[in-house]
């Protein structure tokens, strides 16, 4: 039952982190793959805060969203005022610098990782419960990305992506948006960090690694750029895949290599024959107005 | 009185090309001004450099007696200066009414904090600009397109909607960009009327524009451009009688 429960919680996980790279790149159209830096900076913000401070892990979690909320300023401040071409070349500094930091900090665990962060919840019911609050954030996040994609400030994305000059000459601020889009796309990564702490409480600098991005961004084309549920349909299927091949008892020397071959096939597949992924972009709520 | 729009010479150059040469001209409330001559003239350099998309190297420009240097473009936009584009810019995934919700001088929907703590607010703010873009679209005889995707309108009738998302800008200054290029029949007629509303309702108006017979029905006065330079100013017919000109313009 363990085994269901850490599943599930992955997807809880992995929905909250599909749906906001989603909102990022897909939606407002920021090209960026400093996402595992943001899932790190939550997961160690928040783990680093219980083993010192014993700090609970909701209040702890959220400082993590914090974190990388305010750490995204440090790389969407600088190159969005130039241009969003800039943003890919610092995401990727800082994406590989920032790793090295927590790799060599004593603080941070260095190499060995970050271990023995205290659980907030022993005995029987921990699985459940942590997979409550890991689906349940899912559920929020996707909800909501929904409520943004779908209200005033969704209308100006899309404007903002159909015709940037047009839109800024009409007095509209695009480069805040996008400022404002990031640091929330971030800080839900930081909540996702937050929950994986407290539930394996161990993290190991490895995983948050650049090619992590690359399964997020698995996720989001498999299940539709800039749609709000298919990040979900992404995620859930992209972490079923791997359980499906463990039923395949090869050897461990080769599962790790397959399945980066099986996601990047899958990213080409759907880029050539179904760029829109599997879940069409939803369109922003119709305008009502008297004349209809 | 003191002009709504004021450039004193403005210059700007790209490498070797000087497309704007000590441009100095003001433009008065209710005056649709406008500005000919060939292609390459500077004429939409000229609106670029207005409304920031292109810093001016030198020059003072003025809104109401503002100086609106170093601001960014957003922040002209928003001290009043309304544009339109000769290839329209249209959001092209959007409505009509999209289009033109998005563009009043303040969207309240664009400011994540007010949709958080005054959602009220910004719902009402949302309704008003409809009901604006509304009676825009209701003076262009447009109201029953508003819900359609404005790539499904016929070319005559973007046009116009261009000019409409303009409009949503309440401001003192509007720049119209070649506004009747491609445009005929009764959108021609409806282009014209609204243009010369705006002015009589007290916008200074500047219209680059190739078409002589509009710039003659609309226009009173008129600077004749020709590489980054203004060659004259004055009355239209004077204008349109200056040999010299005639030959610039038409390579007669």
């Amino acid at each position: 039952m363990e085994y269901v429960y850490s599943i599930l919680i992955l997807v809880g996980i992995y929905v909250v982190l599909a749906s906001s790279f989603n909102l990022i790149i897909g939606t407002a159209g920021l090209v960026s793959i400093a996402h595992p830096i943001f899932f790190a900076l939550g997961a160690y913000t928040s783990g680093l805060l219980a083993i010192h401070f014993g700090l609970n892990p909701i209040a702890g979690t959220l400082a993590g969203a914090a974190v990388a909320g305010v750490f995204s300023l440090m790389i969407s401040l600088p190159s969005l005022r130039v241009s969003g071409d800039y943003l890919l070349i610092t995401s990727i500094g800082f994406q590989l610098g920032l790793l090295q930091v927590i790799k060599n900090l004593e603080l941070t665990g260095s190499q060995g990782g970050l271990s023995n962060i205290p659980t907030p919840i022993a005995g029987p019911e921990r699985g459940w419960i942590f997979s409550l609050v890991a689906l349940a954030a899912g559920a929020a996040t996707v909800l909501l990305i929904r409520w943004i994609v779908r209200g005033p400030y969704g209308r100006a994305i899309s404007a903002m992506r159909d015709d940037e000059l047009a839109f800024v000459a009409l007095g509209r601020d695009a480069t805040r948006i996008k400022i404002v889009i990031f640091a929330v796309g971030s800080a839900l990564a930081g909540i996702a960090g937050g929950i994986y702490a407290f539930y394996f409480q161990y993290l190991s600098p490895e995983q948050f690694e650049i090619l992590a991005s690359g399964t997020m961004l698995t996720m989001v084309v498999v299940g539709g750029m800039g749609s709000t549920w298919g990040p979900v349909v992404g995620a859930v299927l992209l972490l079923a895949l791997p359980q499906a091949i463990t039923f395949l008892r090869l050897p461990l020397s080769y599962m790790a290599p397959l399945q980066g071959m099986i996601f990047t096939l899958l990213v080409i597949l759907f880029l050539f024959l179904r760029p829109q992924g599997l879940v069409a972009p939803e369109a922003p709520a119709p305008l009502r107005h008297k004349k209809q | 009185m003191s002009a709504v729009l004021h450039l004193e010479g403005v210059f700007k150059h790209f490498g070797g090309i000087v497309v704007a040469d000590d441009i100095t001209l003001e433009i008065e409330r209710g005056q649709i001004l406008g500005l000919i001559g060939p292609n390459g003239a500077g004429k939409t350099s000229l609106f670029n450099i207005v409304t920031g998309v292109v810093p001016a190297d030198a020059g003072d420009i003025r809104v109401n007696g503002v100086s609106i240097a170093g601001k960014g473009i957003h922040e002209r936009a928003r001290m009043g200066i309304a544009r339109t584009w000769q290839n329209m810019r249209l959001f092209r995934t959007m409505t009509v009414l999209e289009n033109m919700v998005v563009a009043p001088r303040e969207y309240a929907g664009e400011s994540m904090v007010r949709l958080c703590f005054r959602p009220g607010a910004v719902r009402r703010a949302d309704e008003q600009a409809c009901e604006q873009a509304l009676a825009i679209l209701e003076r262009m005889q447009l109201e029953r397109l508003a819900d359609n995707a404005v790539t499904d309108l016929p070319y005559g009738q973007q046009k116009l909607v261009g000019l409409a998302r303009a409009l949503m800008n309440d401001g003192p200054c509007l720049l119209l960009d070649e506004p009747m290029a491609g445009v005929e029949g009764h959108a021609y007629e409806t282009m014209k009327a609204v243009v010369r509303q705006e002015a009589q309702a007290g916008r200074a108006v500047c219209v680059v524009e190739h078409n002589i017979s509009f710039i003659k029905d609309l226009c009173t006065s008129a600077v004749f451009m020709s590489a980054g330079r203004i060659l004259e100013r004055g009355q239209i017919a004077d204008l349109l009688a200056s040999k010299t000109l005639a030959e610039l313009y038409f390579g007669t």
